[in-house]
């Protein structure tokens, strides 16, 4: 313990004397009060009272052994015994070099004494150049000397821990050291709120620039959602950096979680931010599939493909980048978009029919012949006359397509029902193309599905005790692919039908063609209607003012021609070979070959009949026959016309009369097979050709003169 | 929502916004006088406090009212998806017919022409 206080003693004692020091050159006394044993304070006050360099006599304390510890069961510890090295150490140190340090502070203080009155000698002595800032050096220099003890000291109390500083006290500020720290903090307050003024300043503008951004954004974002479905992943909108907004176009509304309507990767469309800040539209990379619809032909190279013209539109605008849309305006842009979305709808509904027809294609049904399938392509066969074709065909794969638009555009437009645009072909087609309109086709194919398949489901889901639609009822259970493919069939064998009746008509003078529309698309109509020339003698005494005309009317259902007549005779009285004149209206089924036939046949009854009535009416004997009409001459003669019908029948129609002249009564089967056999002299029978209706009705007149006048005139 | 209370009521939030960006304005202007080394001008730091409590009370009274008024989320019920695809197919309809009535046009006229 000696040595430690003698350690500390020393540097305190060099402390103290520096203390001094200072004291006497600034007139400054830090004061701090010392704490420590009182040994070593009789140690100082010994150099402090010795301080003119005398002897200084340091007492040590007695070496005795002193206790360091006393444990709890009364062991003692004792401090263990320094070694030799040890022990010369603690010697060395406990010299005491503190008179050596007084010695110099008071040369030092001479010397600056004797320096300081020298250079006050020499400043009285030469007035010559004093350098104002001597004693600014000099006090500086002091100062730093005392700031090193004091640190010095410092070190040392934080060394040791048997001495510590008790207080401090911050000397008195000076005022004017007052007043320049009040300027300097007011100066920092002023600078914060410049900085602050600033701040504020530039974060208004930058909001108002992210405020119009949006505005535009969010504009935009509603003009959307006032026509379709606007949702938001709020996981995704963090994520993303974006607000995480996508637009939905499945409509998921309507259907069972069972049913086969599945939300395809197209049905939601991102929305983004474009470069500019406005609105953009993530559109699916495998952009859109069209629905397309098409018959084969021989060359494979003819497919049309009429419907891609709006699907390219899509690819155009993203490949012509960013340089399209500085241009627009916010409006256009919008617009644009929706023209867009409206294109990933469609092509979704595509998907979705497709999807529905390869479903159907695969149940056994009525009418339904695949011949072939694809991958997104399906071949079918109608009724062994044409071959048509179900693709779905993706618009970006090919390039190329853009640019024979042209092409295309003419090969869409030709119109595959009379064939008159392809000339090249029409040396080698003998017969008119009977395919319907691809494009039609395609509509009805789209319809049908749709009808029958979302409308209904929307209904039976918002209204399950509504009663079916107006719309078109498939007839065989509800496939709808059969019921396509049976329109396609029916369409086909109808054109045939209405190129016979259109040949019939042209032909025939008084007959004319009036077609009907049903509204079904596997049944059509058509009236064949004979003007007949106002009787004479009908006008006046009764009401029949106007023309009369016999109608006949032809119905196609799917192929299956019925026709429907008007004074057709009786099947069973041409049996019983009585004429009656039946006036019912018989139905009858027919093919195509013999359509035209028969028609020419029913027209040419029903002259017969008109005829009939007329002779009747006038006062004639008459009888008529399925094809002829019988008057009575005199003495048993009878005068005969008879039609004759023949579909290649030249310029004046089918329906040509004979006049023929019989004898006797019979007017039964022998005679009329005598009439239509062709060596049939001369004599009795007489071609009167093609006749119009006016012209028959004057010979039936003539006749009448005939009849009652006898047997008198030629012929 | 029909479009019209839709615009109006996008309108009053962006207003709302407007107002925000004044009310940092207005703190900015405020900041900048304080730090006016010959001090601040008393009725300009008025001027600017009491726009801005207006501002702060206008953006409230119009947020609140909004909140109010926004409708709940109704998850889509009127879709109308179904009469879109309805109308795509009608457009294509009419294209078609147009297109005949053209065609047909046509054959008057060069009917016409020849006579």
């Amino acid at each position: 313990m000696g040595a430690a206080s003698r350690l500390k003693s020393s540097s305190i004692s060099r402390a103290v004397a520096a203390v001094a020091a200072c004291k006497l050159s600034l007139g400054f006394f830090p004061s701090f009060t010392l704490s420590s044993d009182k040994t070593c304070c009789f140690v100082l006050k010994n150099t402090l009272e010795e301080m003119d360099g005398d002897l200084s006599i340091s007492l040590d304390k007695l070496p005795v052994k002193r206790l360091e510890i006393i444990e709890e069961n009364g062991a003692e510890r004792f401090p263990p015994d320094l070694s030799y090295d040890d022990n010369r150490v603690n010697l060395i140190r406990r010299i005491d070099f503190a008179w050596a340090v007084e010695r110099e502070d008071p040369n030092k203080k001479q010397k600056k004494g004797d320096t300081a009155a020298t250079a006050s000698a020499s400043k009285d002595t030469t007035s010559s150049a004093p350098w104002p800032w001597q004693s600014m050096v000099e006090n500086l220099q002091l100062a730093h000397q005392e700031l090193s003890v004091i640190i010095d000291l410092i070190n040392t109390v934080e060394a040791n821990d048997a001495v510590t500083v008790a207080g401090m006290t911050r000397p008195k500020q000076l005022p004017n050291e007052l007043l320049s720290d009040l300027a300097v903090s007011t100066a920092t307050k002023l600078q914060c709120f410049r900085h602050l003024g600033k701040y504020f300043k530039q974060s208004a503008k930058a909001l108002e620039k992210q405020v119009a951004r949006e505005a535009r954004f969010y504009g935009a974002l509603i003009r959307l959602q006032q026509n379709w479905k606007v949702k938001r992943h709020r996981m995704a909108a963090s994520a993303a950096g974006n607000e995480g907004f996508y637009i939905d176009l499945f409509d998921n509304t309507l259907y069972d979680p069972t049913s086969v309507f599945r939300p395809s990767s197209m049905s939601t469309v991102r929305v983004e931010h474009d470069s500019a800040g406005m609105l953009s539209l993530n559109l699916p990379s495998k952009a859109c599939h069209t629905l397309q619809f098409g018959f084969v032909s021989g060359n494979s190279d003819t497919i049309l493909r009429g419907s891609n013209r709006t699907a390219t539109n899509i690819s155009n605008s993203e490949l012509s980048g960013e340089t399209k849309r500085e241009a627009e305006s916010d409006d256009e842009s919008v617009k644009r978009r929706h023209s867009d979305l409206r294109e990933v709808h469609r092509a979704v509904f595509d998907e979705q029919v497709f999807n529905l027809i390869n479903q159907e294609a695969f149940v056994p049904s009525l009418g339904v012949n695949v011949t072939g399938i694809r991958e997104n392509h399906l071949q079918l066969n109608i009724d062994q006359e044409a071959s048509v074709f179900i693709s779905l065909l993706s618009s970006t794969q090919d390039d190329h397509v853009v640019g024979d638009e042209e092409s295309e555009e003419k090969t869409a437009d030709i119109p595959m029902i009379d064939g008159s645009g392809l000339e090249e072909e029409e040396q080698h087609v003998e017969k008119k193309s009977f395919l319907p309109n691809r494009i039609s086709s395609e509509i009805l194919l789209k319809q049908l599905f749709h009808e029958q398949v979302f409308v209904r489901a929307k209904n039976r889901s918002a209204s399950p005790s509504r009663s079916q639609l107006f719309g078109q009822p498939a007839k065989d259970g509800s496939n709808l692919l059969g019921h396509f493919c049976m329109s396609l069939a029916h369409r086909i064998f109808s054109y045939k039908v209405l190129m016979e009746l259109e040949d019939l008509a042209s032909s025939v003078s008084y007959v004319r063609l009036i077609s009907h529309p049903t509204w079904h698309s596997r049944t059509s109509s058509w009236t064949l209607v004979v003007d007949v020339p106002q009787s004479i003698l009908h006008a006046g005494h009764q009401s029949l003012a106007m023309e009369k005309h016999f109608r006949t009317k032809v119905v196609v259902n799917d192929d299956c021609i019925n026709i429907e007549g008007e004074g057709a005779p009786n099947v069973v009285g041409l049996f019983k070979g009585k004429s009656e004149n039946s006036s019912s209206v018989n139905r009858y089924e027919c093919n195509l070959a013999d359509l035209h036939v028969i028609l020419l046949q029913q027209v040419a009854s029903q002259i017969i009949r008109w005829l009939h009535e007329e002779a009747v009416t006038v006062g004639m004997k008459a009888s008529r026959d399925f094809l002829s009409l019988w008057f009575e001459v005199e003495q048993g003669e009878v005068l005969g016309l008879v039609a004759h019908v023949d579909p290649e029948g030249g310029e004046g129609g089918g329906i040509s009369w004979w006049l023929v002249m019989g004898n006797g009564m019979g007017m039964g089967e022998e005679y009329k097979q005598q009439v239509e056999r062709e060596d049939w002299d001369g004599e009795r029978k007489r071609l009167l050709g093609h006749l119009s209706l006016d012209v028959l009705y004057a010979t039936l007149l003539d006749l009448v003169t005939l009849c009652s006048n006898g047997y008198g005139g030629t012929l | 929502m029909d479009s019209q209370s839709q615009n109006a009521s996008l309108q009053r939030l962006q207003n709302v916004e407007k107002r925000i960006v004044r009310v940092l304005e207005l703190a900015g202007g405020v900041m900048e006088e304080f730090s006016n080394p010959s001090g601040p001008r008393k009725e300009l730091v008025n001027n600017h406090c009491s726009e801005f409590m207006q501002l702060i009370k206008d953006i409230q009274v119009t947020l609140r009212e909004e909140i109010k008024s926004a409708c709940e989320y109704r998850p889509f019920e009127k879709c109308d998806y179904i009469a879109r695809i309805s109308n795509e197919i009608c457009c294509k309809k009419v294209e078609y017919v147009l297109e005949k009535l053209d065609g047909m046009k046509e054959a008057i006229d060069g009917y016409h022409r020849a006579t």
